[in-house]
């Protein structure tokens, strides 16, 4: 569940974040979208709670879990990494390894894995704990598409077993029709376009909507 | 090459003066590393990853303090133990006590600007981490300490360099006393000005040695830390 009410976020004099309204039902799932430093990765961090509002309200379901932006590898092994914060949950979290294909890599230190598997990894250290919203920034940006295709997947699992509101922010159309039932589109911190991802992406409303479609099908 | 073999000669024969100032140094370095860092690293630790009103005032005072010369530490707590200083009845001018505390004057705003920089530089990406993970706020303060303990070893042995090679503060409270407040460095300038180069040049000798043996000693215990 999220509720947000005139939300602003201003550095010096430069609004980049001004959302009148945005409400989501639990268990409802949206994709942000927008060109880079169109607010996304600030939206995000106001609704995890990170970054405290200029002015409005956030409401949201608790306990929730965040993804940041850039991926951080903790020290000691993959699988140490997932099951920081946990207690007898080794089962799971090499479940969830093999799920995200990092398997082989469970013994190895976090810190010499790739972008996309350091990604990968990032994820199963949040999915392995239940949460009632989940947030994501660009979860799949390092992945390539078999990647996201595996992330694409656990997080459906995960949605499934424990119902939680689910956003994420992404520029890859593919995830914002697969993961989301609801699409936001902003532009310099506003919401552009808001709508059911299918028919954003089919029939953009506006010449700039239609240019930043024509743009993301690259 | 005479100070080198004289040095090892002093080592050697175990000297007992030698033995007693190297006793001295040790407890005053000990002492002063371990105060100032159990007061810095945690300073530190908050200024670097909290934001509060009149934290960039307090970085510059720290850092200022960080520049405060070694006599100007020495005279200030001179003044405050002197006989008819505001801590006089303490009677504690001249001791290992009062060079432990004129040290700390010294090296805790090392420590905690050092700590405070190096928080807040590395330590955003853990916090965002472990926090997004839902991880309570303990598990994230000591998430943070445990990902830089490499960087905060390097504090406490920069702590510790400053506290062993430091005369000026420690030969203004403490007095240069033999059997007492002697210490390696104020017995190397005794040494010096009495002339005997090659003595205190012995001396120097010992005491970089016993850096180098706290080094090595302390990149042991941080070995398992390294990963490449
Ligand atoms: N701490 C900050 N100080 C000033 N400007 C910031 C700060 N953080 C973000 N911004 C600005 O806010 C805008 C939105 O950033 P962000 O939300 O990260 O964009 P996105 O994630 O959509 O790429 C950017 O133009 C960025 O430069
Ligand atoms: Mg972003």
């Amino acid at each position: 569940m999220i509720e947000v009410h005139d939300l602003k976020k201003t550095y010096r004099d430069r609004t980049v974040l001004d959302l009148p309204a945005l409400s989501l039902a639990q268990g409802e799932t949206l994709a942000l979208a927008g060109a880079n430093g169109s607010g996304k990765t600030t939206l995000l961090r106001l609704l995890a709670g990170t970054l405290k509002p200029t002015a409005g309200t956030v409401k949201t379901a608790k306990p929730l879990l965040y993804l940041p932006q850039k991926s951080y590898a903790f020290r000691g092994t993959v699988l140490q990494n997932v099951l920081l914060g946990t207690q007898g949950k080794k089962q799971q979290a090499m479940e969830l390894l093999e799920k995200l294909e990092l398997l082989p890599f469970a013994d190895k230190k976090a810190s010499s894995l790739s972008g996309g598997e350091l990604q990968r990894l990032s994820v199963c250290r949040l999915l392995i704990r239940p949460c009632n919203l989940l947030l994501l920034d660009e979860p799949t940006s390092a992945c390539d598409p078999q990647s996201a295709t595996l992330v694409l997947q656990a997080l459906e699992a995960y949605r499934k077993e424990t119902g939680c509101t689910l956003v994420l922010s992404t520029h890859t159309p593919r995830v914002a029709l697969e993961a989301a039932g609801r699409l936001l589109i902003l532009r310099d911190g506003k919401p552009e376009a808001d709508g059911a991802p299918q028919a954003l992406l089919q029939s953009p409303d506006s010449d700039w909507l239609r240019a930043f479609i024509a743009g993301w099908r690259i | 090459m005479d100070a080198l073999k004289q040095a090892l000669h002093l080592l050697f024969s175990l000297d007992p003066e030698l033995l007693q100032i190297l006793g001295v140094t040790m407890r005053m370095s000990f002492f002063s590393t371990t105060i100032s860092c159990l007061i810095g690293l945690p300073l530190g630790a908050l200024i670097g990853t909290r934001s509060f009103r009149g934290k960039a005032f307090l970085k510059k005072l720290i850092h200022t303090l960080m520049g405060l010369p070694p006599v100007v530490a020495g005279l200030l707590v001179y003044a405050l133990f002197t006989h008819y200083g505001p801590f006089g009845r303490f009677n504690l001018l001249f001791t290992v006590r009062v060079m432990v505390i004129a040290q700390c004057l010294l090296i805790i705003p090392v420590v905690t600007g050092l700590t405070a920089s190096f928080m807040e530089q590395s330590t955003r990406a853990v916090i965002d981490t472990a926090k997004g993970m839902g991880l309570s706020r303990r598990r994230v303060l000591f998430l943070c300490l445990s990902e830089s303990r490499t960087s905060l070893l390097s504090v406490v042995l920069n702590a510790f360099g400053r506290s062993i090679a430091e005369v000026g503060a420690v030969s203004i409270v403490g007095g240069n006393i033999q059997w007492k407040t002697r210490v390696m460095t104020t017995a190397i300038m005794l040494e010096t000005n009495k002339g005997n180069f090659s003595f205190a040049l012995a001396l120097g000798f010992i005491l970089l040695l016993i850096a180098f043996v706290v080094n090595v000693a302390a990149s042991f215990v941080v070995r398992e830390g390294h990963d490449d």
